[in-house]
């Protein structure tokens, strides 16, 4: 059993247990014009105890990558991290995993450190990034003073870009996901939420590249100018 | 507690895949473990509608896909009318590709998506730890799609053989069977001698031949005792003069179930087995079919055969129903249970026009037809009287006056049909009735009529009257009356075409997006098998049939005759073939359970009801129909 976690943990981290180097972390990367086909993008989802950022504390970080326009369930990030604030015991507590786990004693700067390592610096993709952005930017201040700004993108802007003919009930992830009939796993679940948006997600890259958006920076300025247009409209 | 711990190790999003793969064949019989490994090693695309997915042009294949969400089809390019045909569908759940991954080669099929698709993938090597760790996943691979129809198959029949158990299947061609060499002599040996031999050798039946082995006749023990009984002449009377002449013979390539079927028509119990050149080599007896069956078809049919009364025959209906019953349960295929249903129906009707002919003869020979699912030979347990009289009007008489003695006599036999079973017709399609008994000339008038001027509303009655055969009588005036009829279809674009539109009129119960498409509110979960299941393709069939000459009225015969004139692939005519008895099938199933609970019969059925594999091999087989409607409406232009 601890054989396996240790070998589930290696491949989450593409590291050694307990073992990072926290003035080595990968950098994160601008907007570049690799192609779509080719490049990583982390598709992320936080559950938080609240909506204040200055107040409220993630509970849990669920991601997947999309490399290539495929997302590798080889390649994801699935953890409940328990903050002394809410619990008495600062651990981090890998989903689920037994007393075995508890007893390795994950801290949360730990969960934090494979993170980063983990999202390699590629661009993060939310549903309502902005939120998600102000939670672990926030989170990654106070817990190991890292303050350079990844790349985000708000797949919550992206769907109606992509596809604003669609009719959808609201705008909700809840409602995209029911548009176009996707199948939620557990809901308000971080890794199950991220696992759907980053389902939505493939149908728009899918779309956005048969209209001619070739990589992440014609599409950045694809949604720049959506932004614009709405903006117009509302004056 | 161990188990859920391991369960509860594993990310959410791992134990979501496990979970869509348990509802699936064969990951429903697989390990948690072999499981895990997909999940942990499945990547997830998404292919938008129309998207390619795999192309022969790909190379190699070197991935596994299981569509999550919605749908993939296969292509192949029809180069007759130069354009894409669907060759089948993969949904929700469901593999691919089996064959050329194993194969190691491209595939030989465009996989495309129908509507948004996700599907799982995992690569070549975690397709081969799969492969050669999980047993039932190897046995899934190596079995291949079509494995399924097996599956099907073999579950039915391994229900009868556990309780049953036997395995004698009546596809056996006749050569398998231990062929006794047969006791023959020549024509000239006195009685008294063939019996002497016969006795010596302890068989109950002695073939004459001719110096070249050719059959020329059978005496059995029954002729002897008829012989003696009847005092036809003294024991050393030649042979000759007292064999059953001509016998019945088949090749043998032929397979039980023809013999049984042939033997069951003509009330005997023994067959001569000859070679290409009618040679005589074997004899089958009706105790050698059924000796490992406890299926009495033969023996029913005698007994329906020499019926001396009205209420014998009527109380020999319930063991018709039995012997259907028996007969799924050896796993006889629906083509043979509803062959089998006919030739007893056939049976009793001839037996009906017997014993009114002794009883009151009419005094006027005539050609007994059936019209609609009798004439094609289709008729399961739940049927109707559709029948009508075809006669030769005799000099110095004319036709009303031979109907006025047909009609009484032909009332008759429709009430004691109707006695027996088989119910009168709603809509009057009964000899009994003026205008279903008339001459050779009026029949081929009314069929000129039919034709020459169909409105939409007769062209209701095509179902009934072009699928005709006769069951008592001479059969040479229907034959040319037929060939009359056909003739006319053929030079009649227009009639045809306006069958074509009427064949399309019932559509498959799938919507479009592949599910069942149920009949209304109020019978919410019901698809009726015999008109959105069947009628799809008997339909079809019957106009591309007539369109090119063909004679026969059933339409797996029909479908055969199309695919060797050429009108229809070989492949395709298999697969409309399979599709149809199939749901036939399914519907045989669904009535003998309703007839276990002395419910009524009836043609619907709640696909619910039905196990997934059933569910899945009903829904394809709608998709065939809608294959063989679009292939008329490409022919027709509609």
């Amino acid at each position: 059993m601890l054989d396996y976690i240790k070998q589930w943990l290696a491949q989450r981290r593409g590291g050694a247990v307990g073992n990072h180097d926290p003035e080595n972390l990968p950098t994160p990367k601008t907007v570049s014009d690799q192609p779509l086909t080719r490049c990583r993008l982390i598709v992320l989802d936080l559950e938080t105890t609240g909506l204040n950022a200055s107040k409220d504390e993630v509970i849990a970080i669920g991601a997947v990558a999309i490399e290539g326009g495929v997302i590798h369930l080889n390649d994801q990030f699935d953890l409940i991290l328990r903050r002394p604030e809410l619990d008495i015991r600062e651990t981090v507590l890998i989903h689920g995993i037994g007393p075995e786990a508890l007893t390795q004693g994950h801290e949360t700067e730990d969960a934090l450190l494979y993170l980063l390592e983990w999202m390699n610096g590629d661009p993060i993709l939310a549903y309502h990034s902005a939120f998600d952005q102000k939670f672990l930017e926030k989170t990654l201040k106070a817990q190991l003073g890292y303050t350079i700004p990844h790349v985000w993108m708000d797949v919550a802007e992206l769907l109606p870009a992509i596809f604003p003919k669609a009719e959808t009930k609201g705008r909700s992830l809840d409602h995209w996901a029911d548009f176009f009939k996707l199948e939620v796993s557990e809901r308000h679940h971080a890794a199950a939420d991220a696992l759907v948006t980053a389902e939505l997600t493939l149908m728009a890259l899918n779309r956005a590249q048969k209209n001619g958006v070739k990589n992440l920076k014609e599409l950045a300025e694809k949604l720049h100018y959506q932004r614009r247009l709405q903006n117009m409209h509302r004056y | 507690m161990a188990a859920a711990n391991q369960d509860t190790s594993r990310p959410q999003n791992t134990r979501a895949i496990m979970t869509f793969l348990r509802e699936h064949a064969p990951f429903s019989s697989m390990d948690d473990t072999h499981l895990a490994h997909f999940a942990e090693h499945a990547t997830l695309r998404f292919y938008a509608d129309e998207d390619v997915v795999l192309s022969p042009d790909d190379g190699v294949v070197k991935r596994f896909y299981i569509v999550k969400q919605g749908r993939i089809r296969g292509e192949r390019h029809n180069e007759k009318e130069d354009r894409a045909e669907t060759t089948f569908e993969i949904s929700q759940g469901e593999c691919f590709p089996l064959a050329a991954l194993i194969g190691e080669r491209p595939t030989r099929t465009l996989h495309r998506a129908s509507g948004d698709t996700f599907c799982l993938s995992i690569e070549q090597k975690a397709f081969i730890t799969l492969f050669s760790e999980s047993e039932p996943f190897r046995d899934f691979c190596l079995r291949g799609v079509s494995s399924l129809l097996d599956q099907v198959n073999q579950r039915i029949q391994s229900k009868a053989m556990a309780s049953i158990g036997s395995s004698n299947s009546l596809d056996t061609p006749l050569e398998r069977y231990a062929l006794r060499n047969p006791i023959v002599c020549s024509p000239d040996l006195p009685v008294r001698k063939a019996v002497a031999r016969m006795h010596e050798n302890n068989v109950g039946s002695i073939i004459i031949t001719d110096d070249n082995r050719h059959p020329k006749g059978i005496f059995t023990l029954r002729d002897l005792r008829t012989m003696i009984a009847e005092e036809r002449g003294p024991l050393d009377t030649p042979i000759r003069q007292v064999m059953t002449a001509d016998p019945c013979c088949l090749p043998s390539t032929a397979d039980a179930f023809e013999a049984a079927m042939l033997m069951a028509e003509h009330h005997f119990a023994h067959l001569c087995v000859v070679d290409e050149e009618n040679h005589l080599i074997g004899v089958v007896s009706e105790r050698d079919l059924f000796s490992l069956q406890r299926v009495d078809l033969v023996n029913l049919a005698r007994t329906i055969g020499t019926a001396t009364h009205l209420r014998t025959l009527v109380s020999l209906r319930t063991d018709v129903s039995r012997l259907v019953d028996s007969m799924l349960a050896h796993g006889a295929d629906s083509g043979q249970v509803v062959k089998i249903i006919t030739t007893l129906n056939d049976v009793t009707v001839r037996r009906v026009l017997e014993l009114n002919l002794k009883k009151n003869d009419p005094g006027i020979p005539f050609t007994w037809l059936t019209f609609g699912s009798e004439g094609r030979q289709e008729q399961t347990l739940l049927t109707d009287q559709d029948n009508g009289i075809l006669f030769e009007t005799p000099e110095g008489m004319t036709e009303d006056q031979v109907r006025e003695k047909l009609l009484p006599f032909a009332r008759k036999v429709n009430d004691e049909l109707a006695e027996c079973g088989f119910t009168l017709c709603k809509g009057n399609i009964m000899a009994s009735n003026p205008k279903l008994c008339l001459s050779d000339r009026e029949w081929d008038d009314w069929f000129v009529r039919f034709i020459d001027a169909s409105t939409p509303q007769n062209l209701v009655y095509s179902s009934i009257f072009l699928d005709m055969r006769s069951v008592f009588g001479p059969t040479e005036p229907l034959h040319r009356l037929l060939e009359k009829v056909l003739d006319r279809i053929r030079k009649n674009a227009l009639f045809q075409k306006m069958l074509a539109g009427n064949a399309l009129q019932r559509k498959p119960p799938l919507t479009m997006f592949r599910n069942f498409r149920y009949l209304n509110d109020e019978k919410k979960h019901s698809l009726d098998l015999k008109r959105q299941g069947l009628a799809p393709f008997v339909e079809s069939v019957r106009v591309f049939a007539l369109a090119h000459g063909v004679e026969a009225a059933n339409t797996l015969e029909r479908m055969d005759a199309l695919s060797r004139k050429g009108v229809f692939d070989a492949k395709d005519a298999n697969a409309w073939k399979e599709a149809y008895s199939l749901i036939q099938a399914i519907r045989m199933r669904a009535h003998q359970e309703m007839l276990d609970r002395g419910e009524e019969l009836t043609n619907y059925i709640d696909p619910d009801d039905l196990n997934p594999l059933d569910r899945r091999i009903l829904r394809e087989s709608f998709r065939q129909a809608q294959r063989l409607q679009q292939k008329l409406e490409v022919t027709y232009q509609l």
